[in-house]
């Protein structure tokens, strides 16, 4: 099957050909216009709102629904139809757009990496829907929806192996794929998926679902919600009072049993929606090593495969939050370049390139994972934030943290206590001043005693800011280390939770080595270095070391002669 | 052939002795005269509450505007004064150096700074003036690596500038061709 649509795909590049996607793509194209403005939530509930009142008044109103989604579907079609791509042998051509036409024009080798969402409908069908991964803002236009399996292989291999000089910068990184590799190789190696590195099991996704944060968040809100709700059932408890008189003894009992009852299903179904949750994202989540490649699958209803090239993978991050700690897992994420310019303006970027997540691992297992991303680079770096090769930074780190935390919290704070202040000052300057003096509003005649307290209050209240700015100081500058050896560096941070970001000195685009007043004083520097996916900042470290590792940095990246992304 | 000797630490080249580039003499000059007209605009913004808090009628806020007056003027004055010293200040510990393979700027006073980009990771250069830089005859160099954060060096003189754009685009090719080899 896979075969026969290769060979048609194949005779289309040759003829070059605009072709439509398949018509299913309709329910992609109405369901993006349905996400898009449900996106804005505001949108929603102002149209959801206005039409229920209008139909409150006009009850013929009730044909505007149908007519909406007549709308909708149409607006699909249209946007179906005139929809059209292109293949050539080194690029696609997209054109899209019914009012405002866009044209894109990607060569393959550009694209950062080809990932695959396939909704349920898809998958009954055998389709795809790809999204071509450029790290620029056209991430959101360059989507195939509805397309064959075979195509989208296709397109896999093009964006996996280019021209000479990409395989050769490859080889160097790892037993990468023959260069020139055609279509026929991929259709073979369509049924067989590689080595599968890494699979998840549900007792895994299970644990997931236990990490998430927000269930520290649910729990407090739901223990908030019994304290509330305790002062709400006095109500309750008259009624029941002269309905159930004879039970009035156990009164308390009902009402104690009651509330743990709600709390403990509420509990359940905080811990149902999040472990639902991880099942929906991550059902049988499986990384595939292929060749020069990962490649990974999961998802219960839309499955959604995420493809990136070891080569342009920019900085490995594993992760641990308080409860991953308590499992003993990590979350590893591998990021892509974030935005190359020319392709778009400076944005934010990292949110439409797709990342590489493994969201739940072990220490050995994301180590592996780190020596084959790596390469024979970087042999000495280690991401599991326990290593004992961590070096941490220097402890003047804590005083300046501490400075920033209390002054910007005593500033931040200080209109807040303004009435506070203008009542305790008005206490003691009483016969002196005898305006109350403020921060926010200007006191009527300012006296310099008022001016003098308000100055004072602030002083004090940062005083007071200061032994608990200083605690929270210290347990960042406990996470705050770093590791490096010749060809990359690690640097751990974290306040409850820990992370490692470690990359390849050969894959920075630039770096700085910044020195505050106090740094000055005491011969210490920031390192930081940028990469195409955001920046790596080792703080408070000796100023000499900074500048060596910035000249070896430097050093790597000029000599470097293999690709970066 | 790739070939890639181990080079021993100490023979790196260092960032730290370095002939640093002093910005054109007229960009303290070009700065001071920016300052200037934001100066301009607030001392009318100044003027205009001043006219107000003392002409208005006799509201508890107005007079309590009014009794701020002298403050708002000695924060005007305070600010401008700053704004004219800072070119002096600042601009003599700006500066940048051209190498063979990176290009580096450093910049600020108190919380100083040191930037290199590899000439090997610019994506792409721009080289941009305003008006009143044209007026004293600079213009600003920006270099783009991929991600974020490259440098924009203000200051350089017009044709320095557009030399240095030029110079960069040259590197940024013979590095690309070097390593598509």
């Amino acid at each position: 099957m896979d075969r026969t649509i290769n060979a048609l795909e194949r005779r289309r590049v040759r003829a070059g050909v605009w072709q439509r996607t398949s018509p299913f793509a309709i329910v992609f194209f109405a369901g993006r216009t349905v996400r898009n403005f449900a996106r804005s939530f505001i949108q929603l509930v102002a149209a959801f709102g206005a039409l229920a009142v209008l139909i409150e008044r006009i009850p013929a109103a009730v044909l505007a629904i149908p007519f909406g989604i007549a709308a909708i579907v149409a607006g699909g079609v249209l946007q179906y139809w005139f929809f059209r791509f292109r293949l050539e042998e080194d690029r696609i051509l997209i054109r899209q757009g019914v009012f405002r036409k866009t044209a894109l024009d990607l060569p393959f080798d550009r694209v950062q990496g080809i990932n695959v969402e396939r909704s349920p409908v898809d998958r009954i069908l055998g389709l795809v829907t790809v999204s071509l991964d450029t790290a620029g803002s056209v991430a959101a236009e360059g989507q195939l929806p509805s397309v064959s399996t075979g195509l989208a292989e296709w397109l896999r291999t093009k964006a996996g192996a280019g021209g000479p000089a990409r395989s050769a910068g490859a080889a160097g990184d790892d037993d990468g794929q023959p260069a020139g590799q055609v279509a026929p190789a991929a259709a073979g190696r369509a049924g067989a998926r590689g080595e599968i590195v890494l699979r998840l099991a549900a007792g895994d996704i299970v644990r997931i679902g236990l990490a998430n944060r927000n269930i520290v968040l649910a729990a407090a809100f739901l223990g908030l919600l019994s304290e509330v709700l305790q002062i709400g059932e006095d109500a309750v408890e008259s009624a029941m009072e002269s309905a159930e008189a004879a039970f009035q003894a156990a009164d308390e009992i009902v009402q104690t049993l009651l509330v743990a009852g709600f709390v403990l299903s509420g509990l359940a179904l905080v811990l149902a929606v999040v472990i639902g949750g991880a099942f929906l994202r991550y059902h049988d989540f499986t990384l595939w090593r292929e060749g020069g490649a990962f490649r990974s699958r999961a998802g219960l209803l839309t499955q959604r495969e995420v493809v990136v090239e070891t080569a342009k993978i920019q900085q490995l991050t594993l992760s641990q939050n308080l409860l991953m700690r308590l499992l003993r897992g990590f979350r590893l994420r591998a990021l892509p370049a974030a935005l190359l310019p020319g392709q778009g303006v400076e944005g934010t970027g990292i949110g439409r390139t797709e990342v590489l997540e493994v969201p739940f691992l072990k220490a050995p297992k994301a180590e592996e994972l780190r020596s084959e991303v790596f390469g024979s680079e970087g042999g000495s770096l280690t991401l599991v934030p326990q290593d004992g090769g961590f070096v941490r930074v220097s402890p003047h780190y804590v005083r300046a943290l501490t400075l920033r935390i209390s002054v910007a919290a005593a500033l931040v704070s200080a209109p807040l206590l303004a009435p506070l202040l203008a009542a305790l000052a008005g206490a003691h300057f009483a016969d002196g001043a005898g305006a109350p003096p403020g921060e926010g509003f200007p006191a009527p005649s300012p006296g310099g005693g008022a001016a003098v307290a308000a100055a004072l209050g602030v002083f004090l209240w940062w005083l007071v800011l200061v032994p608990p700015a200083a605690l929270l100081a210290w347990q960042r500058w406990r996470r705050q280390a770093y590791l490096h050896d010749r060809d990359g560096l690690a640097s751990r941070s974290g306040f409850f939770g820990r992370k490692v970001d470690a990359f390849l000195f050969r894959k920075a685009q630039g770096v700085a080595v910044n020195r505050s007043p106090l740094q000055r004083r005491k011969g210490l520097a920031t390192l930081q270095v940028q990469l195409a996916c955001g920046r790596v900042a080792v703080p408070y470290i000796d100023h000499g070391l900074a500048c060596r590792l910035r000249d070896r940095v430097l050093h790597r990246a000029e000599s470097s002669r293999r690709r970066w992304h | 052939m790739f070939v890639n000797p181990e080079v021993p630490p100490d023979s790196i080249p260092s960032a730290e002795d370095l002939d640093w580039q002093p910005l054109h003499p007229r960009f303290a000059r070009r700065l001071r005269a920016g300052a200037l007209l934001r100066i301009a605009v607030l001392a009318v913004v100044a003027a205009a509450i001043h006219f107000f808090a003392t002409s208005g009628g006799a509201g508890p806020l107005v007079r309590a505007v009014a009794g701020l007056l002298p403050a708002m003027w000695a924060a005007v004055a305070a600010i401008s004064a700053w704004a004219l010293l800072w070119p002096t200040i600042a601009v003599p510990r700006r500066g940048y150096v051209v190498c063979e393979k990176d290009i580096l700027h450093r910049s600020g006073v108190l919380w100083r700074s040191v930037k290199a980009v590899p000439f090997n990771r610019v994506q792409h250069t721009a080289t941009d003036s305003g008006p009143l830089d044209r007026r004293f005859g600079l213009a600003n160099l920006s270099v783009f690596p991929a991600g974020a954060g490259g440098h924009k060096i203000c200051g350089l003189g017009a044709d320095t500038a557009e030399e240095l754009r030029v110079y960069v685009s040259a590197r940024i090719e013979a590095e690309s061709e070097e390593t598509a080899d």
